[in-house]
């Protein structure tokens, strides 16, 4: 089962480009989504944590970002190949094969996303849906900054929000770290360069 | 008749003992808050066109939380009345009586943005706006540090 001629882009390159530019992996719905979450989630963590009292672009920025989380999901089953979920979910069976293979040297040349990197990116998207719910519930009685959907549950919900959204905010900064340490990995460890495919779309194998 | 008026004393004497314990501090509070809470939401509605302005009510919202700002809160903050003492009756954090200069600083922030919205209220609603929105960041900055975020 070959990517390259699963993509749709793929059929239309000529091989010598191929092996010239490298593969098509990423389309560039995936790739703006990237990289307008990276921009849109820290911008409403950094205003979150360290932002103005009225959090009025912090809203705004966690708005960006369930746009971006929404439109994903939907991608994840409609977009090209590599961007479904039903292309790189995978069973324990095949997270715990490739990750056995995770400390050999060697570049993985996955085209599209691999089973661990799969558990990621499944699990980060739970994670945001669950911040945002928790902000979009949350009323911290300070009459400025509630959330749009507190005045349709009890208090008691409400404080629980508020109470969540913090250490939420929390577990997504650790996840993001690991994110961008596997991928610093990847680079250093397995000499494998998973960014400049993230911009370009493209992914040079040898 | 004595024997009447001895039992209600001796009825009397827990009670009185009772409106003294921290729980009842902790509640009482909690009530002055929610007063504050009670004057905000409808300035806060007002100035989110949720409500429509009414420059007499503006003023009188305004003006309560002045009159609220002239009620020494210190004893309602006695020690032994956080929510380390108190888990699920209070929100106040133990912080608190480490730092009572810094909750004064984020008192004064708070009044000094009351007497400011005091001073705007009955001027329309776009005087009031802003001066709302700078109040309620007031209240967030006083949470952040010295309220918990649930019981
Ligand atoms: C100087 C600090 C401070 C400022 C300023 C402040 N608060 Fe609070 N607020 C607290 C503390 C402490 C509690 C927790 C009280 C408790 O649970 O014992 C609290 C609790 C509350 C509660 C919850 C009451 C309940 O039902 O549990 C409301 C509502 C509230 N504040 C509203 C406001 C509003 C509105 C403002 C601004 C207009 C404000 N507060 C400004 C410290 C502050
Ligand atoms: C500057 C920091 C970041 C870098 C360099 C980076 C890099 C990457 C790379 C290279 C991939 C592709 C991995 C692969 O080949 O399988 C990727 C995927 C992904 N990253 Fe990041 N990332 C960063 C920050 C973030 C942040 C902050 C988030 C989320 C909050 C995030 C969420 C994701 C998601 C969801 C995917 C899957 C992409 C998709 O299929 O849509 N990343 N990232
Ligand atoms: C992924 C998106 C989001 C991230 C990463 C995020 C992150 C944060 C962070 C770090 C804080 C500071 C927490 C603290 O230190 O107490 C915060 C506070 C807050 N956020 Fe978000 N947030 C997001 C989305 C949202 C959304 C969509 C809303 C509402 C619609 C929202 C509403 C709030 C509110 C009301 C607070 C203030 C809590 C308080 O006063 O205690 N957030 N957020």
């Amino acid at each position: 089962m070959s990517m390259v001629s699963e993509t749709g882009r793929g059929r239309a390159i000529p091989q010598p480009s191929i092996a010239a530019e490298g593969v098509p992996v990423w389309d560039p719905v995936v790739r703006v989504l990237h990289w307008a979450l990276v921009i849109a989630f820290a911008a409403a963590w950094g205003l979150g944590k360290f932002g103005p009292d009225q959090m009025t672009l912090h809203f705004w920025a966690g708005y960006a970002v369930a746009a971006i989380v929404v439109i994903r999901v939907i991608w994840g089953f409609v977009g090209s190949q590599t961007a479904r979920f039903t292309s790189f979910v995978k069973g324990p069976r095949k997270v715990f094969g490739y990750a056995r293979e995770m400390t050999s040297r060697r570049p993985s040349k996955t085209l599209g996303h691999n089973p661990m990197g799969a558990l990621f990116i499944v699990g980060v998207l739970i994670v945001l849906a669950m911040q945002i719910l928790s902000g979009l519930l949350a009323d911290p009685e300070d009459y400025i900054n509630v959330g749009p959907l507190a005045q349709y549950v009890s208090s008691d919900v409400a404080r629980q929000a508020l109470a969540l959204h913090e250490p939420l905010s929390t577990l997504l900064l650790a996840m993001v770290a690991v994110h961008i340490l596997s991928i610093v990995f990847y680079r250093l460890y397995k000499k494998e360069d998973l960014v400049t495919p993230m911009f370009t779309g493209r992914k040079k194998i040898d | 008749m004595r024997k009447i008026l001895l039992s209600l004393l001796v009825l009397a004497v827990p009670a009185a003992a009772a409106a003294q314990s921290a729980e009842d501090i902790a509640g009482a509070r909690i009530g002055y808050y929610r007063l504050l809470g009670h004057e905000m939401s409808l300035l806060a509605a007002m100035a989110k066109g949720d409500v429509e302005y009414n420059a007499e009510k503006a003023a009188a919202a305004a003006k309560d939380l002045q009159t609220l700002t002239q009620y020494s809160v210190s004893d309602l903050f006695a020690p032994g009345t956080s929510n380390a003492e108190l888990p699920g009756k209070t929100r106040a954090l133990p912080v608190i009586w480490e730092d009572m200069a810094g909750l004064g600083d984020k008192g004064a922030a708070y009044v000094s943005a009351v007497e400011e919205l005091n001073g705007v209220a009955g001027n329309g609603l776009d005087a009031l706006r802003p001066a709302v929105g700078k109040l309620g960041g007031t209240c967030k900055s006083c949470h952040d540090d010295f309220r918990a975020k649930d019981f």
